[in-house]
């Protein structure tokens, strides 16, 4: 990957990673999900905090999501893996939906990005489908392009089952 | 509507065994004599007063099937109506929190104050109106009774119902417990969440008071973060306290009476609770039994029959908003002390969203042993739920020497938290409360 890259470069660059990263949730290949992120990425989802806004400081305030490094998205596999949560099994099946991409900047070091997002998930509660939108930090390094942050706004309250990394 | 000898059929009330018919979760008729004489026949916890702090400030939520909301006004009191013009009933308040001056009808332009007086008809001189005042004769309808107690607040659609602190008897020590953590007050956390939970709201009151479920239920939990804990080399408040979870620590489970419950568990690492920074003004304020009970012991407090109030090393208001038989929405808010340390009050929203979400790693997999209980419900010809464990090891009133440290004295209670015995008290008054309002 060129150190220069244009809007369009970075675009396409974008929608590879994204789309490749819906992909890997609905096969439910954690590994290589897990693999997209950067050591110290950033995961988060907000609550919302009234019918228009969600929080704003996640330090000190309530997230649904709120994970601070690759290793707490770990975490999260690794209670999938063990098989004892009562709310992963069986474990729902998703279809991750992704469109929209737009890039908003990008210069050598990251491309800033925005989705949005379906996910239509099948498990005991039925078919539930949520949606939202992702903002992305994609950081750039050699010819590797990886997720630093990952902000995913959910536009569903009142949920209905359990709502994983893998639901959204 | 439902006769007495059928809802006194649904609790099986005898020495050595103590039983519950599984239709209670599903049965229509009896979900709406519930919402009659339950949540709409007595006390319930509707606010926390920091959610409306300034005069204008209101909170809309129901009581039982019932819209209602309850404002700040400019006296710093708090008024509280139904949530439904006195014209022709459209709601009032189109958000769930918010500011008003006055609240204006957006059907047909009619204006109430704070304490719910008519003060505009839109086009009053040509309505064609008898005689009189119009207005005077369409104030909003008042909640019959509001109360505060240290903050929580808590309202009756019924008049008659005794004071609320007689009401919380011996629970109330447990809010007081959590209180008097916050010297400057306690205040809700911006933020929120609500799941829809697919079984009766019953089955979500059992299980926020029930310590037998969390070795299997929250196993997976306690194995998840003594990983994490050993691959990042954790330590301080970022720890998890786990020791419920996993050991065999002192526990108790109590009914206060009025079918409040509680239940608690010794921390194996209280220095990870985020209050634990107050110890030192703490240890000088109170007695040590009282500290022993704020900081080294995690509690889930139920108030019947819609809310808990729990003080772990995260601290929760769980409210329960039942919609039918088998659906209730539940909104959880994390309650803190106001002008916590910026370090303490992070920990203490981390451990809130690791464990109590339905996108945490615990809450969910409460929610989903629930639902699974609720669908096991439908098995009619497997009648009964059995509640017998800890049978013979029922204690009374003052017996408690745990208790005794903090002035508790509850109706029933037993030294460990996987027994089940609590759940009488909560099922006896169930059906006591159903019975009194139901006909013959
Ligand atoms: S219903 Fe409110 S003004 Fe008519
Ligand atoms: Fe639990």
């Amino acid at each position: 990957m060129s150190a220069v890259m244009n809007h369009h470069e970075a675009r396409v660059a974008t929608e590879d990673l994204i789309y490749r990263e819906a992909r890997l949730l609905d096969e439910k290949k954690w590994q290589d999900w897990l693999a997209l992120y950067t050591e110290d990425a950033l995961f988060w989802m907000p609550s919302w905090a009234g019918e228009y806004e969600t929080i704003s400081d996640p330090e000190l305030e309530l997230n649904l999501i709120y994970l601070k490094d690759r290793s707490h998205l770990e975490d999260r596999v690794f209670r999938l893996e063990t098989g004892e949560s009562f709310a992963s099994v069986p474990m729902a099946r998703t279809v991750h939906v992704v469109g929209g991409v737009t890039v908003d900047a990008v210069d050598n070091a990251e491309i800033r990005a925005r989705a949005s997002w379906i996910v239509h998930s099948y498990g005991i509660h039925g078919g539930i489908t949520r949606g939202g939108w992702y903002e992305y930090t994609l950081r750039r390094g050699g010819d590797t392009l990886r997720i630093a942050r990952k902000k995913i706004t959910m536009i569903d309250d009142k949920l209905v089952g359990p709502v994983d990394f893998f639901h959204v | 509507m439902l006769k007495k000898n059928r809802i006194a059929s649904f609790v099986d009330d005898r020495d050595g065994q103590f039983r519950v018919d599984r239709s209670i979760y599903l049965d229509d008729e009896l979900f709406n004599a519930e919402m009659e004489f339950l949540f709409e026949g007595g006390w319930v916890y509707l606010a926390h007063e920091s959610q409306i702090r300034e005069p204008g400030d209101y909170f809309s939520t129901r009581i039982g099937r019932q819209p209602v909301f309850v404002v700040r006004k400019r006296d710093g009191g708090i008024a509280g109506h139904i949530n439904a013009c006195a014209h022709r009933g459209a709601t009032l308040v189109p958000f769930e929190q918010g500011r008003a001056n006055a609240f204006v009808c957006r059907f047909h332009g009619w204006s109430f104050n704070h304490d719910g007086r008519c003060i505009k008809i839109k086009g009053e001189e040509t309505g064609a109106y008898p005689d009189g005042d119009p207005k005077e004769r369409y104030p909003l309808t008042p909640i019959a009774r509001l109360e505060s107690y240290r903050g929580f607040i808590f309202a009756s659609l019924k008049a008659e119902v005794p004071p609320l602190k007689e009401w919380l008897g011996p629970a109330h020590t447990w809010i007081d417990l959590l209180a008097d953590q916050a010297p400057q007050g306690l205040e809700v956390v911006r933020g929120a969440s609500t799941y829809t939970v697919l079984g009766n709201w019953k089955l979500q009151a059992e299980n926020g008071a029930d310590g037998y479920h969390v070795s299997t239920v929250h196993g997976v939990f306690a194995k998840t973060v003594a990983n994490r804990q050993e691959k990042n080399k954790i330590d301080g408040m970022g720890k998890t306290e786990a020791g419920r979870m996993t050991g065999n620590v002192n526990s108790g489970s109590y009914h206060f009476g009025n079918g409040h419950l509680g239940v608690w568990a010794q921390h194996t690492t209280p220095q990870v609770r985020p209050s634990w920074r107050q110890k030192d003004r703490l240890d000088k304020e109170f007695a040590p039994e009282r500290v022993e009970w704020m900081l080294n012991r995690g509690r889930n407090l139920f108030l019947f029959p819609n809310v808990f109030i729990m003080d772990n090393p995260s601290s929760q208001i769980r409210t329960l908003n039942p919609i039918a038989p088998g659906i209730c929405e539940v909104t959880v808010r994390c309650v803190a002390p106001v002008g916590e340390a910026p370090d303490a009050r992070a920990a203490r929203m981390r451990k809130f969203e690791d464990f109590y979400l339905t996108s945490g790693m615990a809450t969910s997999d409460d929610l989903a042993a629930l639902e699974a209980v609720h669908t096991g419900g439908g098995a009619r010809a497997a009648r009964w739920n059995d509640f017998s464990r800890g049978m013979t090891a029922i204690r009374h009133g003052s017996e408690d020497a745990d208790g005794a440290g903090i002035g508790l004295v509850p109706d029933l209670m037993t030294s460990n938290w996987d027994h089940e015995a609590l759940y009488h008290g909560f099922y006896r008054v169930w059906k006591e409360r159903l019975l009194a309002g139901a006909a013959a």
